[in-house]
């Protein structure tokens, strides 16, 4: 048997914000949870479910999250850990325990609108991908035929900005990303609601997972077509001008995706795109 | 695009704003404050030096308060405001994420600020703003601006440089606004994609590091070099170095004569001789 360290504890404390709904007072809530080797955060979180009592005694809700892969590809249980950003699947205890023996610190993300403890909705992530049309369009009942060929080199730059996994974590991190929290009114319909959200979202700014997605798709040799529709989404309001190059995004996400790479190649495009544009109405 | 029909001005032009106010801050901001510099600084080769390099400058004569505005001011002020609006659009986070990137973010915006308050009063200082008799003579000199007097050039700097209070708020205007076209030039560099690889950012970084010490360097060999021709000995000598070169200016022809532009008009007889012992008996600030 593989000697643990010998300092391993007895019990892993872990401080939670809590919040019971959307727009309601968040608290934060302290729990003691029995030392396993090997342990995440996500384990830790079982843990508590299977007996929600607060360090102090008290019998309370389980703490809600997120999570689905449990391997750091879904992005799902994305929060702030010890001050941090990232995935709570892939944050090892013993990891966190180094950093700060005396607590693990869990808080739900920032920048979005928080549903219930840990859980966020993170929909104007989509809505981004949305705007910048991340995709390559597929539009026809006939077999096309097989698409352009790539070079391999080709293939190698693109290959990272295929990771993404829109976990957020770039976002969370930007100082110029804020949050922005809307409330349906109540003369409003679900369809007036989503569309304002949608409206509110598409004039602030995209992020840099967008900014990311729309290079990788301009490098497809297919999806280049719409080429200059993503330049033209990335231009408009909320587009890569709001960037501030404080380059947190690229240091922070999880799948070392050259976001500041395609944030200057975005630039680029940005002014080639306009100064053609200038010249050519 | 949803909703662009009610969005402001300000949104609705947002990309050639913020490319706009990229662009403002190398030409003609950036490239104003290098001039400026490098003028400043041949002051080290002497009162005379320097004195030619502002006759040159005021060679344009009454175009000089258009160039100012055009070239110097309304760019500073739009550079300077929008500067303000995309501050106030942030959120700086260096406690939690302490990155070299994202505190030079930080160091940007707080650099920024710093320029805007010290152009603000030292364009008080030592040109008091707008020249009209009534605010320079009625207010400005009052408050202690105004102080510079381009036909005697190094002396009435050096003169408005003597406090040791002033000297330290010019170090730190003159190192913020260094720090702040030296980062600025390598974020430029992204927000137009001049450099896109993370090699490529990090050689721009080294170039505008170099550029950045060279011109601090500048700065500050300008500000001792001036401050030193404000007292003593080099202050009588400049003062009659630069009498020297009005008169012979005048008398050549080149120069229409100006008391405004020297130290001390009111003091002064039209027409005067070079006066060492009147110049030099006005008491160090
Ligand atoms: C080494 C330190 C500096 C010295 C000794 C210095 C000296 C002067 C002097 C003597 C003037 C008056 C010119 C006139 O009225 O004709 C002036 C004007 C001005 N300075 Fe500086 N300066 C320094 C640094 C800076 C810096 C770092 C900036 C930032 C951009 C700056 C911006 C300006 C502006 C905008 C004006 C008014 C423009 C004009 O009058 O044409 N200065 N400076
Ligand atoms: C008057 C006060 C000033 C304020 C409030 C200010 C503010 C700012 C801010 C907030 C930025 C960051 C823009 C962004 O990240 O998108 C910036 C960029 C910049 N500033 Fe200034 N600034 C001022 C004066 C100056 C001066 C005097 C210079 C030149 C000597 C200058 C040159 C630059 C340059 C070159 C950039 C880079 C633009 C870019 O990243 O695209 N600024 N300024
Ligand atoms: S770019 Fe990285 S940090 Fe951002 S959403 Fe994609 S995987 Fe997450
Ligand atoms: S580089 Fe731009 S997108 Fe990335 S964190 Fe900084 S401001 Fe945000
Ligand atoms: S559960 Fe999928 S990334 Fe953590």
């Amino acid at each position: 048997m593989i000697s643990r360290s010998k300092t391993s504890p007895e019990h892993v404390e872990v401080r939670v914000l809590r919040q019971a709904a959307p727009q309601q007072r968040s608290y934060w809530e302290r729990f003691r949870v029995a030392y396993e080797p090997d342990m995440n955060v996500i384990s830790v979180l079982q843990r508590i479910a299977a007996r929600p009592r607060t360090a102090d005694g008290q019998d309370v809700t389980p703490v809600a999250w997120d999570c689905n892969c449990l391997e750091e590809v879904c992005g799902a249980c994305t929060m702030v850990v010890n001050g941090r950003v990232r995935q709570s699947c892939s944050a090892l205890v013993d990891r966190l325990l180094e950093e700060n023996p005396a607590e693990i610190e869990l808080r739900p993300m920032t920048k979005f609108p928080v549903l219930r403890d840990l859980m966020v909705d993170r929909s104007r992530l989509f809505r981004a991908l949305e705007k910048v049309k991340a995709w390559v369009p597929v539009d026809s009942y006939h077999d096309m035929g097989a698409g352009p060929r790539q070079s391999p080199e080709a293939q190698q730059e693109s290959y990272p900005y295929s990771q993404c996994m829109s976990c957020g974590c770039c976002l969370d991190a930007c100082p110029q990303y804020r949050k922005i929290e809307l409330i349906q009114r109540d003369d409003e319909t679900d369809e007036q609601f989503a569309a304002r959200q949608a409206a509110t979202y598409d004039r602030n700014f995209v992020g840099p997972h967008a900014i990311a997605q729309a290079i990788l798709f301009n490098q497809n040799p297919t999806g280049q077509m719409n080429a200059d529709e993503r330049v033209e989404a990335l231009t408009a309001p909320g587009g890569v001008q709001v960037c501030g190059n404080a380059q947190n995004c690229v240091s922070v996400c999880p799948k070392e995706i050259p976001l500041t790479t395609a944030i200057a190649q975005a630039g680029r495009a940005a002014t080639v795109h306009s100064i053609k544009r200038w010249f050519d109405r | 695009m949803a909703g662009e029909t009610n969005d402001s001005w300000l949104v609705r032009h947002e990309f050639l704003l913020r490319r706009l106010h990229s662009l403002s801050g190398l030409i003609p901001v950036g490239a104003f404050m290098i001039v400026h510099l490098l003028t400043n600084s041949s002051v080290q080769n002497g009162p005379g030096a320097f004195q030619k390099n502002v006759y040159l400058i005021h060679s344009l004569d009454a175009l000089l308060p258009l160039v100012e505005w055009v070239f110097i001011f309304i760019p500073i002020f739009f550079h300077g405001i929008f500067g303000i609006v995309i501050i106030a659009g942030g959120l700086p986070n260096t406690s939690s994420y302490p990155n070299a990137s994202n505190i030079r973010y930080v160091l940007q915006r707080v650099t920024g600020v710093l320029a805007f308050l010290f152009i603000v009063w030292h364009v008080f200082h030592m040109h008091g703003w707008i020249h009209a008799d009534w605010w320079i003579d009625g207010v400005a000199k009052n408050l202690g601006g105004a102080q510079f007097k381009p036909y005697n050039a190094a002396s009435t700097a050096g003169l408005a440089l003597q406090s040791f209070v002033v000297i330290v708020a010019y170090v730190v205007g003159v190192l913020a606004c260094v720090f702040h076209l030296a980062n600025g030039i390598w974020t430029m560099g992204i927000t137009w994609g001049a450099w896109t690889s993370p090699a490529a950012q990090r050689r721009a970084n080294a170039v505008c590091t170099v550029f950045g010490v060279g011109l601090a360097v500048i700065g500050l060999a300008a500000l001792q070099g001036m401050w030193a021709q404000g007292r003593g000995e080099a202050l009588e000598e400049a003062i009659r170095i630069e009498d020297q070169q009005y008169n012979a200016a005048v008398q050549a022809g080149i120069l229409k004569p100006n008391e405004e532009k020297r130290a001390q008009p009111s003091e002064a007889e039209p027409g005067r001789e070079a006066s060492v012992d009147q110049a030099s008996a006005r008491s160090p600030r």
